[in-house]
């Protein structure tokens, strides 16, 4: 067929018995207008006009207009209509304008929508935790089946894998605040006192708190998001159907990989820091043994317990965050590109109000 | 006559509380096949999932192999499950583990099988699906008809009792389809299992099934319960009637 230049789609309205008569006429094609629904009326009889070209937009227009127009059920009149019109008409199995729009919810219900995902939100991650408990109590009874084969890839992956990173934050770190410290001490000529911030804060703080942050952007992200694809795939179905509970298959491994190798990483992370803060107030002037002779007078095995007792807490954090957003986690691609951003989120909040309330409980009990 | 290894009474399937598919009854007899059919999105994956205990039923109940899933205590649950093959409409294989290892992890976890025969079992397993040379393959590897015949060989690991197929010959040439009708018809046969299956297949259920059920989206409730031709009938339920006799229509 020829190109030929669209000429408009019209609708001729003529009143008939009952109702109306719409004689349609011009090219009707997405790329034109539509023109605006008639009045509404008790009868429609459809005619041709002098109809050009058409494409789906026609039908979409007759199928709206029959529904806006006229009584609900009540069928047009397409009697005079051309059979290629008919057919595209007859695609349409189901009137696609009756299906009812969702009602849109008022201020009031959706703060009551949010109370109630809140609740099942937090319903949900207590039935975690205390499956997670369940089975970790499980383990030395010998009654939790844990896929143990992954454990070795487990703890490689979280472990040495994730040294490099590690030790360059770790001695980033310990730069950082030894470059802060060094503006403040030097004004009152304590630049000496240096080593003593820089070893307390790796060693009771910043050591652990470190690691914990590493380990929340990656594995316990990669967590979430291997957990979560095994929703998409059903391979956590798959376990459930054979009576193996997913948490305990797969949660106790990850949580027993990240709690061999958080407090290492975290002693690593420490010792960087402190070599970080060690070439900086070398840079301005200290001799190292000053600095390690004042490291070693500052941090007691306490603060170093300290910095211990906090790894193995965050990394119970850390790996249930990421196994529990996996284990909830939609079965679709976005559910589990969700899962990992809120399992690293979580992570992370998780770890900075759990160490606020460590530094009140050794405070309360003068652990230094 | 055998008591039944799978029934379910008046049972309400759906999603978040919603009621999908009401009044869903019927039972299932060791070594029998039962056809869960009806238009897409009518909840037939859902009641599979519902008589395996993967999704928890609204109203009424199902007993798998004597035991209410639902309300059971754990271990009977497990028990229970222990007895049950699912191949799922995905095939759900272990993606880190290689197809032999898929097989080999059922029989590690619930049999005495040292790693000898266990390895002995998932070849013999593989071999009946036609996929021995595959063994060493990771699922990523293969495509989506061996993931199915797989997923198939997995199910059959622990030697069920009742076997659930959700679409299991979706995507398959018409070769291996008939194949694994066979294959299922012959575990039937020499096994004694009950095989509940959901497809859309008309062929492949009638080949396969002693009954189907018909679950009825328009009403939302089970439509009819009877043998494949049954559903040929004149006074069948128009709609049942209608899946098993479209595909026989000229275009």
């Amino acid at each position: 067929m020829p190109e030929s230049a669209n000429s408009h789609p019209a609708v001729r309205v003529t009143p008939v018995a009952g109702g109306l008569r719409l004689e349609l006429s011009g090219d009707w094609t997405k790329e034109t207008p539509l023109p605006p629904f008639p009045e509404p009326t008790q009868v429609i009889e459809w005619a041709d006009g002098g109809l050009g070209r058409f494409d789906s937009a026609l039908p979409a227009w007759m199928i709206a207009v029959e529904h806006h127009c006229l009584p609900a059920g009540r069928p047009a009149n397409r009697d005079r209509l051309p059979r290629r019109l008919l057919n595209g008409l007859g695609l349409t199995q189901t009137d696609v304008a009756v299906v009812e729009q969702p009602r849109r919810l008022g201020k009031l219900e959706r703060i009551g929508e949010w109370a109630d995902l809140s609740r099942r939100s937090w319903a949900r991650a207590m039935a975690h935790i205390g499956e997670t408990a369940v089975a970790m109590l499980r383990l030395p009874l010998g009654k939790a089946r844990v896929n143990w084969a992954e454990f070795p890839r487990l703890v490689r992956a979280a472990g040495p894998d994730a040294l490099p990173i590690t030790l360059l934050l770790g001695f980033l770190t310990g730069v950082i605040m030894a470059y802060v410290g060094l503006i403040q001490l030097t004004k009152v000529g304590a630049s000496i006192y240096v080593a003593n911030l820089v070893g307390l804060a790796m060693a009771r703080e910043m050591g652990a708190l470190m690691t914990g942050v590493v380990a929340c952007g990656r594995t316990s992200t990669a967590y979430a998001s291997h957990l979560g694809s095994m929703n998409v795939t059903q391979e956590a179905d798959a376990l459930r159907v054979l009576g193996i509970q997913p948490v305990e298959y797969l949660a106790t491994p990850r949580i027993l990989a990240l709690l061999l190798v958080l407090p290492i990483l975290s002693l690593f992370a420490t010792l960087a820091g402190i070599v970080g803060g060690m070439a900086v107030a070398c840079g301005s002037g200290m001799a190292a043994e000053q600095y390690v002779n004042q490291v070693v007078d500052a941090v007691s095995v306490n603060s170093f317990l300290v910095g211990q007792i906090k790894s193995v807490a965050f990394s119970v954090i850390v790996a249930w965050s990421g196994c529990y957003r996996g284990a909830v986690a939609a079965p679709n691609a976005r559910g589990v590109g969700e899962a990992a951003t809120t399992a690293a989120v979580l992570g992370i909040t998780l770890l900075v109000v759990s160490d606020a309330v460590f530094a009140v409980l050794f405070n309360l009990f003068d652990f230094s | 006559m055998s008591a039944a290894c799978l029934s379910c009474d008046d049972l309400s399937i759906g999603h978040e509380g919603r009621p999908v598919m009401s009044g869903i009854t019927f039972s299932l007899r060791p070594a029998e096949i039962v056809a869960v059919v009806g238009p897409s999105g009518c909840g037939k994956s859902t009641l599979l999932r519902a008589l395996a205990g993967l999704a928890e039923p609204i109203a009424g109940s199902s007993r798998l192999l004597g035991t209410d899933l639902a309300v059971a205590p754990e271990s009977e649950r497990s028990a229970a499950l222990r007895r049950i093959g699912f191949l799922f409409q995905s095939s759900a294989l272990w993606s880190s583990l290689t197809l032999r290892e898929n097989i080999e992890l059922p029989l590690r976890e619930f049999t005495g099988a040292r790693a000898r025969e266990r390895r002995l079992l998932a070849e013999h397993r593989l071999a009946q699906v036609g996929l021995l040379d595959a063994a060493d393959k990771l699922p990523a590897e293969i495509s989506g008809g061996m993931a199915k015949r797989a997923g198939l060989a997995r199910a059959l690991a622990l030697d069920p009792e009742v076997l659930f197929l959700d679409e299991p010959t979706a995507g398959l040439d018409p070769v291996t389809t008939a194949n694994l009708d066979n294959l299922i018809r012959r575990i039937r046969e020499t096994l004694g299992t009950a095989v509940v299956l959901v497809s859309h297949d008309v062929p492949s259920i009638e080949r396969l099934a002693d009954f189907c059920v018909y679950l009825d989206s328009e009403t939302g409730r089970m439509g009819q319960v009877g043998k494949p031709a049954e559903f040929l009938a004149t006074d069948a339920n128009p709609r049942a009637r209608a899946f098993f006799t479209r595909h026989r229509e000229p275009v």
